[in-house]
């Protein structure tokens, strides 16, 4: 299991804190809380060490795109970089973004 | 990484196309409609949080102790897993029917469904809270769904308490409420969960679904390939699906893979209310079907449900045969109709269930082997033990009792010992190599002994109820078991609700005011614990290299979480449920006392002196403490070993309202 903490900028804020997924094989959970800093802060804990630099680009060009700030912590069971982003667009949704 | 449950998960996730004899309960949802199917809103495909939801009356809804309380297990980390915010178990209160109930929803994905501390504690928790309403006048149900592998085995022996606190929880409601499993599939319903699912009132399944104590998969890597070939996918759902477990009377409502059929299922068995008898105590009928078959020649699986049938008691075979006219439909399913046939005489309901177990003396040669085990096995788990192993079970039921001990059958040991001014009964498990279960031959808890058990203590309680609470009797178990019976005849015939007998004749002996103490002389493993020893209110333990105590044998645990030996021993040092050490099994809050003796193979007089006074003792605080397991919370070592289980309790407590 890695951690790994990422920060980027963010002007969104979403309205109510989400939670999806499951930490189940291909899969991961995101828990969103609204977070009064302005930026984005991510925590990710995976089952797969070191792809820190898959993690890096999927969360940059996530957040690049949607400017959402807030915490967000992801309990990651080896779900593709796909699968993230999936499960990253469901939880703003989710939270009102 | 990644790891599996207690059970064979990998088996395929559908069953085979149907091949099983006709059944009797029709309407039968696997007919070859192939539209039906794409018309349903499936529950299997749902995740546990939209199962618990959708079962719900709309807008009623409300989960407890969810991802935001962030209550994760405090063990996985530490082992490089990565935990779940919600540890796999969602709790939803809401309504259904306008009726209280509360949702307690195990989820498949996340380690397999498997049971550990903090999933174990929310649904115990969530069920004795349910159990507090119904005794301040608010009639709240249970409805557990069930997709388990049985005890998480990287918080093992936590895992294995819990589990048994669970299994007392929901006798502790059922009495109340209902409480109805659900086993949708896709994972089943296993290990040490199976028990618990085998104390349900009433048990709903899929076609898809599927029950047992040990999966295919560990009793192929326990027994071999000509045991059980867990490929064999025809015949795993032969045994153990939905359909078969439906047609023999170990689940009462088959259904469609359909929301609103789970939904509307779950609501008619609400609505039948609880039943004078459970399942899990109608002994006579296991009896019956156990005299019935020869388990060196058992039978197909097809010819299961008309065998069981006609073994049964003559008070359950009036109840199946109660309605001719509806011979399609499984008579106990039928809305309306009670337990216990009209017809059936007064206090005989359940025939020969209420028969005092056939006692005998025990000729001598019942010890098959020598006291003492070889020196090279000291000091390390004893896997497997053959005939010419020791029984430290035997050993010590003879020394208590000054030789004289009875057995109910030869596998099952009783003794009456005198504890101060009470006498108690004392019951072990021991080897029996002439078992016409081959399974069952080492002092493995099978079929025979989980309903001897379930009849040794019932057969004390019922004796006893015309005496004041204080005068009960104390039950001993004498706990020496490598494990459950891993075998194909035991799964056939329901082994998982054998010991769901025996739990609940414990638990309910615990209930009624008897001491239950616990005695561990040598191993206490997995379902055999669970089923002979877990419930008691007291537990010893030997101070003593072989007492092994744990969810599963070093070998077996290592294979399943994908680990080696060397690693898990390593694991063991730093995390004490991992531990196969007695000493750091008494700091997880459920021990007693450790007991010093001198040789712990062939117990000495003084070692004798000083068990017998740790027994009197035991019993005595368990005239005076609490009937239910909640102060294995409280205990000083729980403080510290158990501060999550704690944290869910209050949680879920604040919440509850």
């Amino acid at each position: 299991m890695q951690t790994l903490n990422y920060q980027f900028p963010a002007d969104r804020e979403p309205a109510r804190r989400a939670h999806v997924g499951v930490v189940g094989s291909g899969d991961l959970e995101i828990l969103m809380t609204p977070e009064a800093s302005g930026g984005a802060r991510v925590r990710v804990r995976t089952s797969v060490d070191g792809f820190d630099t898959v993690w890096r680009t999927v969360l940059e060009r996530f957040f690049a795109r949607h400017r959402v700030g807030g915490s967000f912590e992801l309990n990651d069971f080896g779900a593709t970089p796909g699968v993230v982003t999936l499960r990253l667009r469901q939880v703003i949704q989710e939270g009102g973004i | 990484m990644t790891s599996a449950p207690l059970s064979g998960q990998a088996s395929p996730d559908r069953p085979p196309p149907d091949r099983t004899a006709p059944h009797r309960t029709a309407p039968d949802p696997v007919a070859p409609d192939r539209v039906a199917p794409l018309a349903r809103d499936s529950f299997i495909e749902l995740h546990a949080r939209a199962r618990a939801t959708a079962l719900l009356d709309d807008g009623t809804a409300r989960e407890l102790c969810g991802p935001f309380d962030r209550i994760e297990s405090p063990w996985l980390a530490a082992q490089e897993v990565v935990p779940q915010s919600d540890d796999g178990v969602v709790v939803v209160k809401g309504e259904l029917g306008r009726r209280p109930v509360v949702v307690i929803a195990i989820e498949q994905a996340f380690q397999g469904g498997g049971i550990g501390e903090v999933s174990g504690a929310k649904i115990t928790a969530a069920l004795s809270l349910a159990a507090q309403d119904n005794r301040h006048g608010v009639p709240t149900a249970a409805i557990l769904l069930l997709e388990t592998g049985g005890v998480r085995l990287q918080e093992a022996n936590l895992g294995l308490a819990t589990v048994a606190e669970v299994c007392s929880a929901v006798l502790e409601l059922r009495a109340l409420s209902p409480v109805i499993g659900v086993i949708a599939g896709a994972l089943g319903c296993f290990g040490g969960m199976s028990i618990a699912a085998g104390l349900c009132t009433e048990l709903i399944m899929t076609r898809e679904g599927r029950l047992g104590l040990n999966g295919p998969e560990v009793i192929e890597s326990e027994a071999g390939v000509a045991e059980f070939d867990a490929s064999d996918h025809t015949l795993i759902w032969a045994i153990h699906g939905g359909t078969q477990r439906t047609a023999t009377g170990l689940a009462d409502v088959l259904v469609s893979d359909d929301v609103a059929e789970v939904r509307s299922a779950v609501r008619e068995a609400l609505g039948r209310g609880v039943p004078d008898e459970h399942r899990s105590q109608r002994i006579g009928e296991l009896r019956a079907l156990l005299e019935a078959v020869d388990p060196a020649h058992p039978p197909d699986p097809a010819d299961l449900p008309a065998l069981r049938a006609n073994a049964a008691p003559v008070g359950s075979a009036a109840r199946t045969n109660a309605a001719p006219g509806e011979s399609a439909v499984p008579a106990n399913t039928a809305p309306g109709e009670s337990a216990v046939p009209a017809n059936a005489p007064p206090g005989e309901s359940a025939g020969p269930a209420n028969a005092a177990p056939r006692e005998s003396a025990v000729p001598a040669n019942t010890a098959p082997v020598p006291a003492n085990a070889a020196p090279e096995e000291r000091g390390r788990p004893m896997r497997t033990r053959d005939a010419a192993t020791a029984s430290r079970g035997l050993a010590w039921i003879r020394a208590l009792a000054g030789g004289e001990v009875g057995s109910v059958v030869p596998s099952v040991v009783t003794a009456d010992v005198m504890l101060g001014d009470d006498s108690a009964r004392l019951l072990a498990v021991v080897p029996d190599p002439g078992s016409p279960y081959h399974r069952a031959r080492a002092g493995e808890v099978g079929l025979r002994e989980g309903l001897a058990l379930a009849e040794a203590v019932t057969e004390v309680v019922t004796r006893d109820v015309g005496l004041p609470e204080e005068r009960r009797r104390p039950i001993v178990a004498v706990v020496d078991v490598p494990s459950q019976a891993y075998g194909r005849v035991e799964e056939l015939l329901g082994i998982h609700h054998a010991l769901a007998a025996a739990v609940d004749a414990y638990a309910s002996a615990r209930t009624a005011g008897h001491p239950v103490i616990a005695l561990i002389v040598g191993t206490a493993l997995s379902g055999g614990f669970l089923a002979h020893g877990s419930q008691a209110g007291r537990m010893l333990a030997l101070d003593d290299p072989r007492v092994v105590i744990h969810a599963m044998h070093e070998q077996a645990a290592a294979r399943v979480t994908r680990r080696t030996v060397a690693e898990l021993e390593e694991l063991a040092r730093r995390i004490p449920p991992l531990s196969y050490d007695v000493g750091d099994w008494a700091k997880l809050g459920l021990c007693d006392e450790l007991l010093d003796v001198g040789d712990a193979d062939e117990p000495t007089g003084e070692d004798v002196r000083r068990v017998r006074a740790a027994l009197t003792a035991a019993a005595g605080r368990a005239r005076h403490g609490p009937r239910d397991l909640s102060d294995r919370l409280t205990s000083p070592a729980a403080l510290r070993t158990r501060a999550a289980s704690r944290r869910i309790h209050e949680a879920l407590t604040a919440q509850w309202r």
